[in-house]
């Protein structure tokens, strides 16, 4: 559960699922405020601090992307959610690109939602303390200092580019990261457009660290954006990610 | 060429207009009688000089600048025949009645036999040089009208609506400026045919005829010249004119203007279908854009009110499973409507798929789980024996493709039978098949079955379907280097869907995992 001071503002241009989503939160735990446009919506964020802000992606006025920029200039510490309409992934790489720290695709279901708001207030809020030495998810412990990784107690042998790219990943557990962000991070900022290569790379990580690497527990794949690290013993993270059918 | 113009001034040195459809025969005794009349006229003038001269005493180098005076004269005609006679006449009379001895053809002095054959050179000479500059004259003249015209009627069709269907404003420049009795186009792809005039020689049969076989024709006895119509390299049609004065200089330029400007009026037509297209492209994404919204919304709303109900209060088994059915069937609708809208927006574009290895069993395996949870009235079952084969595919695209063959085994399959997914390899593919029993395709549809927008005879009545899903599906698989068909077993009613894809080779599948 939310602390009871979580509060989330819900910018969206249909009073129907505005009004459906204050209910549904409030009845969640989280305190709820909304605004019917970006412009709306940065008025508030300059008044109020808000804990989470989640934004409609697709707005008259002003796009659900500019707004997001702008409210992350405001207020950089509130957790963005974006909501996506469209199938395309451009949209969703947008958002991220633009400041968002996740998405979630129309139509959602609540548990869906409140697990993403839950997922990102954590975060945010683990941001701003100390990075702790040993990653730990699921059966994996990671050792930042000694660069060793252990499954199930057991050493696992990584190429310090695998290391470098699963340490990245359990850092940002639950976020989705895109393909040019994990290249230009591990890689270097001349990389971007080498999928084939963060593809083998994953696929050599889900051969040492997942039981079924057809299947993965711990490396979901986000089509055509990139991947999701997911924390098995994290309650907010589910294995299907919000994919249609 | 030279020699045809030269030909045609001839036939116009009458001074009358000569109708060009006259056969040779009738055009060289024209000219011959034309020719006989001159050298008549040409003649007796010679001897009537000779008598007065010859009364008047004037001398024989008197004489002789007279004489190459109207043999100048008589070349003015243009004729050369005639005035080569009158310049053997006059030679003739010089001798009869200037030279020793006098009214006899011996010439006594030499001089007089050197002056003689002299005037005979000069003047024929002079006749041949005065004659070709008249015909030179007679040829620019007649190419300076018919390059006139010609441009006039390029001028006037030119400012014609360059889409406008061929018809009588296209045609009527053509007879009014070159005085054509009838025309006729005949297009070859609409199969038309645009005449104007008044025919007296079968102008259309002709001209049709003319595309038919290939060959232009020139029938002077109906005085009809067809000629072949070629637009972009081909045959387009013929154009044929009845009444054309000079077929053979005009018909080829006629024929040539007529070609450029159906030239033009295919580029116009293709110019603004594609941008027809391409604005039917902006409005078709922006549809879909707001399809996408109008749908997903009312149905966020409604996951997001179900969930505030389960949220509110506890509810009893009763209402939570109600809340389920709410919340599964809005989230099917939703995950429906996002395959629809894929669908319609890979339908016009060019699909690139973003490769990988991909576990086909499982994504297999994955969906028919999906399905077979989610299907209460059809069993779904993953055929027996399958191996575990990766392909190098697209996984989204797969997923959206097998969603599809999977939906449309379950809809026209009977309620209560099985839809059975096998996976198998296949040499350098992998298969998947979906069957269904039930439903077997009438043959003469089992072929269309894949075109765009094609529905069944029965489908159109029993179910519902947009006509796209198996041509988008066909065209993913083409897109991988795969193939999607058709195998229907008549005897078991048996239908089904083979998809190949192809495996990873090797050495690929090991450059990749290296």
């Amino acid at each position: 559960m939310p602390s009871p001071h979580s509060s989330v503002l819900v910018v969206d241009d249909e009073s129907s699922l505005r009004k459906a989503l204050r209910t549904s939160l409030t009845a969640s735990g989280f305190d709820v405020e909304e605004a019917r446009s970006g412009e709306e919506a940065l008025g508030s964020v300059q008044q109020h601090q808000f804990d989470l802000v989640l934004l409609d992606v697709s707005m008259p006025g002003m796009s659900g992307i500019d707004a997001c920029r702008r409210i992350r200039g405001i207020s950089p510490q509130a957790g963005i959610v974006m909501v996506t309409v469209r199938d395309q992934e451009d949209d969703k790489v947008r958002a991220l690109e633009a400041g968002a720290d996740d998405y979630v695709t129309k139509p959602f279901k609540l548990r869906e939602l409140t697990a993403r708001l839950r997922a990102v207030l954590r975060r945010t809020r683990m941001s701003d303390a100390v990075e702790p030495v040993v990653l730990r998810a699921g059966n994996l412990e990671m050792d930042l200092h000694e660069r060793i990784l252990r499954r199930n107690g057991e050493e696992i042998h990584l190429s310090p580019k695998e290391f470098d790219l699963l340490a990245f990943m359990m850092k940002n557990a639950g976020a989705p990261l895109t393909h040019v962000k994990l290249l230009r991070t591990v890689w270097g900022v001349e990389y971007g457009n080498e999928l084939e290569y963060l593809r083998s790379y994953v696929r050599m990580l889900r051969k040492k660290i997942e039981s079924d690497p057809s299947n993965p527990e711990y490396i979901l794949t986000e089509p055509w954006l990139g991947y999701r690290f997911r924390d098995p013993s994290d309650p907010d993270s589910p294995r299907e990610s919000a994919q249609d059918d | 060429m030279r020699d045809d113009e030269l030909r045609a001034c001839r036939s116009v040195a009458g001074g009358k207009l000569v109708i060009g459809d006259l056969d040779m025969g009738q055009q060289y005794l024209h000219g011959f009688a034309k020719s006989a009349r001159y050298a008549l006229i040409g003649s007796i003038a010679a001897i009537l000089l000779a008598f007065s001269c010859f009364r008047i005493h004037l001398d024989f180098a008197s004489v002789i600048p007279l004489y190459l005076l109207l043999v100048v004269f008589q070349s003015l005609t243009g004729d050369f025949r005639s005035s080569a006679v009158v310049a053997f006449v006059s030679t003739a009379c010089l001798d009869l009645f200037f030279t020793e001895p006098l009214f006899s053809l011996r010439i006594d002095h030499p001089l007089n036999a050197l002056a003689l054959a002299g005037f005979i050179l000069t003047s024929l000479v002079i006749t041949r040089l005065v004659a070709r500059v008249r015909e030179e004259a007679k040829s620019a003249k007649l190419q300076k009208e018919r390059l006139n015209r010609l441009y006039q009627l390029s001028q006037q069709l030119l400012v014609l609506d360059p889409e406008a269907p061929l018809g009588e404003d296209f045609l009527e420049p053509f007879r009014r400026l070159f005085g054509i009795r009838a025309m006729c186009i005949f297009e070859a792809d609409s199969a038309e045919f645009h005449l104007v005039g008044d025919s007296k020689g079968e102008l259309a049969v002709k001209t049709r005829d003319t595309y038919i076989r290939g060959t232009d024709v020139d029938d002077f006895n109906a005085h009809v010249s067809v000629r072949r119509l070629r637009t972009s390299g081909h045959l387009a049609g013929a154009i044929g004119f009845e009444g054309l004065e000079d077929p053979k200089e005009t018909a080829g330029a006629l024929t040539a203007l007529t070609a450029a400007l159906l030239e033009r009026k295919i580029a116009f037509h293709t110019a603004s279908a594609a941008a027809a297209a391409a604005q039917t492209e902006i409005y078709r994404s922006a549809m879909l854009d707001a399809l996408a919204h109008e749908f997903k919304t009312p149905l966020a709303t409604i996951l997001a009110g179900v969930g505030g109900l389960r949220e509110a209060g506890p509810l009893t088994a009763e209402q939570e499973g109600m809340a389920d059915t709410v919340e599964n069937e809005a989230s099917r609708l939703g995950s429906l409507t996002s395959r629809l809208l894929r669908t319609a927006r890979l339908d016009n574009e060019h699909i690139r798929p973003r490769l990988e290895v991909v576990d086909v069993t499982s994504v297999v395996a994955q969906l028919t789980k999906q399905y077979s949870t989610r299907s209460s009235d059809r069993a779904i079952l993953l055929a027996d024996g399958h191996e575990q084969v990766q392909a190098l595919a697209d996984p989204e695209l797969i997923r959206l493709m097998l969603s599809q063959l999977i939906d449309n085994a379950c809809k026209y399959s009977r309620p209560g039978s099985v839809v059975t997914i096998g996976v198998e390899r296949q040499g350098e593919f992998v298969a998947i098949r979906v069957s269904n029993n039930g439903s077997s395709i009438p043959r003469k549809e089992r072929k269309r079955i894949f075109e765009r927008f094609y529905r069944g005879e029965d489908a159109k009545h029993s179910t519902s379907g947009s006509g796209l899903g198996l041509y988008v599906a066909r065209k993913i698989a083409l897109a991988h280097g795969g193939a999607l068909d058709l195998e229907i077993d008549d005897r078991s009613e048996r239908v089904t869907f083979c998809l190949k894809l192809p495996t990873t080779k090797d050495e690929l599948q090991h450059a990749l995992t290296a």
